[in-house]
């Protein structure tokens, strides 16, 4: 037992210490970070395995989080790519000094109003402005009130940076970042909004409409006497009041392979996947 | 007569309570093997996770995790070591209750919390990003009071007779450091390292924001990428607990995440059970 | 012994490594306070009394801080009988192989990870809870907290059972001798004995159901409110913990909505520091008790 344990510990414990920066300087693979909107990432997921297939070189990583995590992980230089379904605000704009936010728009969709399947079938097929509204102040709490079956609403919120919901609470209560204080639940993503929904039988919630299914159904909004359904026709004819931009963000001018990837996504094989995605295309 | 009543209706009570929490344990165990077993099978094991994790495997999940906790293991294992040899055989004796009370409080600090300030250290101050060194940095911190401890524990069960034959030969306490108490706890090593690396792989909030990344990554081909892990696969999975493929391979995940815990739990426990030092058999 | 003047590459790295390993939690704690300090600056107390967080506007912490509380207290007031009822059983009644047994099984149960729990939580519990009280929704504080005192009993159930065993077996003795029987003793003698121990174990179970994160945050709903009336546990809320996790990503680093999260961060910490220090020295702090789930069969 002569051997210098010591010595070889010392050693680890100094090889620790010189890792950090080291491993912050070196192994620049070609790798593309990207986080952010939970509705753009199915585009993203798709459109990157595709390009990493004809570049095998480069690595495509993709977390979801909603829009906020997108702008604030670009913000603080953790990505390449940020992913938004939404527009940047002024007080993110105004967080991040350095950062020469670049959007690139890549389709569009819309935010549903959704519900249960079972109340859509009991006779909800349609639901006012107004009536959304009061719904979410928690002045209605009763589906007979809108005409549906009596049960107690469940009424489920979202995480407030999530870009779902400041396009609709945009459109519902003229404000963004509007206070729901009917909420009985709030949640994140498309993903987790769309399985608590599917999972009561007396749910209102909002999603982008590619998540609408069977289980989960959107509502047409009522504007002025005439039922607007939330349809790819009516988003593409710009009736559907509920409609926004799916974006990419970057820091400035497009350089490398970012600039490759976003040309992808925004080519005629790109905009086919933002369209098997449920969205519509921009070119 | 009331006082034998009182008695029966204790025991009866405590008997109750016991079957309770014994039965607890089979419910969560054969929920995790009925709705995990399943989707295991030898492709769920060896493919790559493919739309959104509904279908294939958790393959790269699987060596996410073991990467974060093998570098979690590799970094904080010497520190541990370092850190017990000293609080042992150098401190002063009335340092040594507070030196314990600081390990202690070390390992007290709520996960998530590790979260936060080691995204802040080590992910933007140290600019390591989101990446599974980042990761296992987190998880080594977080890990280095139970092996310590464990190492620490070992050290201290040591027999005194080898000390006393140590010093009769006149070696120095570095040289007693060297040739007897390492020598003499590495069953602690063992022990401690395992305990350590079953809860880093259980961990889930340190990383969830710092060192994995849902989809894209196969294996890390620097230290600057992020991973995907077991933990974190089952997080994303339960949260669209709707669709039944999804949650099939949640639970297969969990199965084999859990397995793998036990699995090292087990060990620990073996390895403790049937140590027993040359001089006392 | 401050090794001055055999400054070894052995002893060096010793001591670093020591350093390292005592400082981490200062560290943390520094890192808390001087991250949290603008939202103190900025909200004053009312970042303590204030039941409304919307984030750009105005942090008030008081919905999570209750949510936390609510939800250990419902963990505990469920696993503390059970963990009292098996420990008395495997302490007092079983023969030492059915102990070990038992403990080996606790300690397996404790190894379950928080996020396997969650499943279970989102899966199985929710709807259980949903259906028994016919609630409009699963997700409450008393699923949260029920899925908490299965996590926190292991260590409940361990520790109490060793402050049990750790009375002397002559108190047992000279009660049978009195004529009390086996329930009595165990009340009048063994009970009292280990008191001590058992508030140790109950906090260092507080301490650990009040920093689990991930299985609370996916069945609690996560809605910053304070229940009306605030006793009723079958609505949806927030913990601190489910708040960091669900709103940390999103505000690393920046803003006051960082500094607030750091806030319930550094609330958190020393609730769960304060807690865990008393309950650690009650248990003993040099048995180790409080990390490994555990005993030391032999001191030197």
């Amino acid at each position: 037992m002569r051997l210098k344990i010591g010595f070889l510990y010392s050693l680890i414990l100094l090889s620790e210490i010189v890792l950090l920066p080291l491993s912050s300087l070196g192994a620049e693979k070609a790798t593309i970070k990207m986080a952010g909107s939970t509705t753009v990432l199915p585009v993203a997921t798709k459109a990157a395995g595709k390009f990493m297939a004809v570049h095998p070189s480069i690595n495509i990583t993709i977390n979801p989080g909603g829009s906020g995590v997108g702008v604030k992980s670009l913000g603080n230089g953790l990505v390449d790519i940020g992913m938004i379904s939404r527009h940047i605000t002024d007080e993110e704009i105004k967080n991040f000094p350095k950062i020469d936010f670049n959007v690139h728009v890549i389709g569009r969709d819309a935010v549903a109003c959704v519900i249960s399947s079972e109340i859509y079938n009991a006779g909800v097929k349609k639901l006012s402005r107004e009536q959304i509204q009061k719904i979410y102040t928690g002045e209605i709490n009763n589906w007979k009130e809108v005409g549906g079956p009596d049960k107690r609403i469940f009424v489920i919120d979202k995480e407030a940076h999530r870009g779902t919901r400041h396009v609709f609470m945009a459109y519902i209560f003229g404000d963004e970042n509007a206070r729901a204080k009917g909420a009985n639940l709030i949640s994140g993503s498309n993903n987790e909004e769309q399985t608590k929904i599917a999972l009561s039988d007396t749910a209102i919630g909002m999603l982008s409409h590619a998540w609408i299914n069977k289980d989960v159904k959107g509502v047409g909004i009522e504007v002025k006497g005439s039922v607007i359904e939330p349809s790819i026709k009516n988003i593409q004819n710009g009736s559907y009041p509920i409609s926004r931009n799916l974006s990419l963000i970057t820091d400035g001018e497009l350089a490398g392979f970012a600039k490759e990837f976003i040309q992808y996504i925004l080519s005629p094989e790109g905009q086919k996947i933002v369209e098997t995605s449920g969205y519509v295309a921009i070119r | 007569m009331r006082r034998d009543l009182k008695e029966v209706i204790f025991f009866s009570a405590c008997i109750i309570t016991t079957v309770t929490a014994i039965s607890l344990l089979f419910i969560i165990l054969s929920a995790i093997l009925v709705r995990g077993l399943p989707a295991i099978n030898l492709e769920f094991l060896t493919t790559e996770s493919k739309e959104f994790g509904q279908n294939g495997g958790i393959l790269y999940q699987t060596m996410g995790t073991f990467i974060l906790i093998g570098m979690a293991g590799i970094l904080a294992f010497p520190i541990a070591l370092g850190s017990a040899v000293y609080q042992t055989e150098y401190l002063s004796l009335s340092l040594r209750g507070t030196a314990d009370l600081l390990v202690y409080a070390l390992n007290a600090v709520p996960t998530i919390i590790f979260g936060l300030f080691g995204y802040m250290f080590f992910g933007v101050f140290l600019k390591l990003g989101v990446s599974w060194l980042t990761g296992s940095f987190i998880l080594a911190i977080m890990v280095l009071p139970t092996v310590l401890v464990s190492i620490k524990e070992a050290i201290e069960s040591i027999p005194f007779k080898y000390l006393e034959a140590g010093l009769a030969l006149g070696l120095t306490q570095e040289r007693l450091v060297r040739a007897v108490i390492i020598p003499q706890s590495i069953h602690g090593m063992v022990t401690g390292l395992l305990l350590g690396l079953a809860r880093a792989a259980g961990e889930t909030a340190a990383i969830m924001f710092t060192a994995t990344t849902f989809s894209g990554v196969l294996l890390p081909a620097s230290f600057r990428e992020p991973v995907t892990s077991l933990q974190t696969h089952i997080l994303i999975l339960a949260q669209e607990a709707i669709n039944p493929r999804a949650l099939t391979n949640a639970w297969g995940a969990a199965l084999v995440l859990v397995a793998l815990i036990m699995l090292m739990s087990l060990g620990s426990m073996l390895i403790r059970a049937t140590i027993t030092h040359e001089a006392e058999r | 012994m401050w090794p001055l003047g055999r400054w070894r590459p052995g002893v060096a790295f010793f001591i670093s490594s020591f350093l390292i390993s005592i400082s981490a939690t200062g560290i943390i704690f520094i890192f808390l306070i001087v991250e949290s300090f603008p939202i103190f600056q900025h909200e004053g107390l009312g970042f303590l009394s204030g039941s409304e967080w919307y984030p750009g506007e105005v942090y008030g912490a008081l919905p999570m801080i209750y949510g936390t509380g609510i939800v250990t207290f419902i963990a505990v007031s469920f696993a503390l009988p059970l963990a009292l009822g098996s420990a008395v059983i495997t302490s007092e009644v079983l023969s030492r192989p059915t102990r070990l047994v038992i403990k080996m099984m606790m300690e397996l149960l404790a190894g379950i990870p928080g996020v396997v729990y969650g499943l279970l939580g989102i899966t199985l519990l929710t709807t259980a809870v949903k259906n028994t009280f016919n609630l409009i929704d699963g997700n409450s504080f008393f699923t949260a907290g029920i899925l908490l005192s299965i996590m926190i009993l292991p260590t409940v159930m361990t520790l109490s059972e060793d402050a049990l065993r750790s009375v002397p077996k002559e108190y047992r003795d000279q009660a049978l001798a009195l004529g009390l029987n086996r329930s009595e003793t165990i009340f009048h003698a063994v009970l009292p004995g280990a008191i001590k121990g058992i508030a140790g174990a109950v906090l260092l179970g507080i301490g650990r159901a009040m920093g689990e994160t991930i299985s609370v945050m996916l069945v609690i709903g996560s809605l910053d409110r304070i229940p009306q009336p605030f006793y009723n546990i079958f609505t949806t809320g927030q913990t601190i913990t489910s708040k960091l996790g669900r709103e940390g990503a999103e505000a690393l680093g920046v803003g006051y909505h960082w500094n607030a999260l750091a806030g319930l961060g550094l609330i958190l910490f020393l609730a769960v520091m304060g807690i865990t220090f008393i309950g650690n020295s009650i248990v003993g702090p040099l048995s180790g008790r409080g990390i490994n789930t555990k005993r030391k069969q032999k001191k030197r």
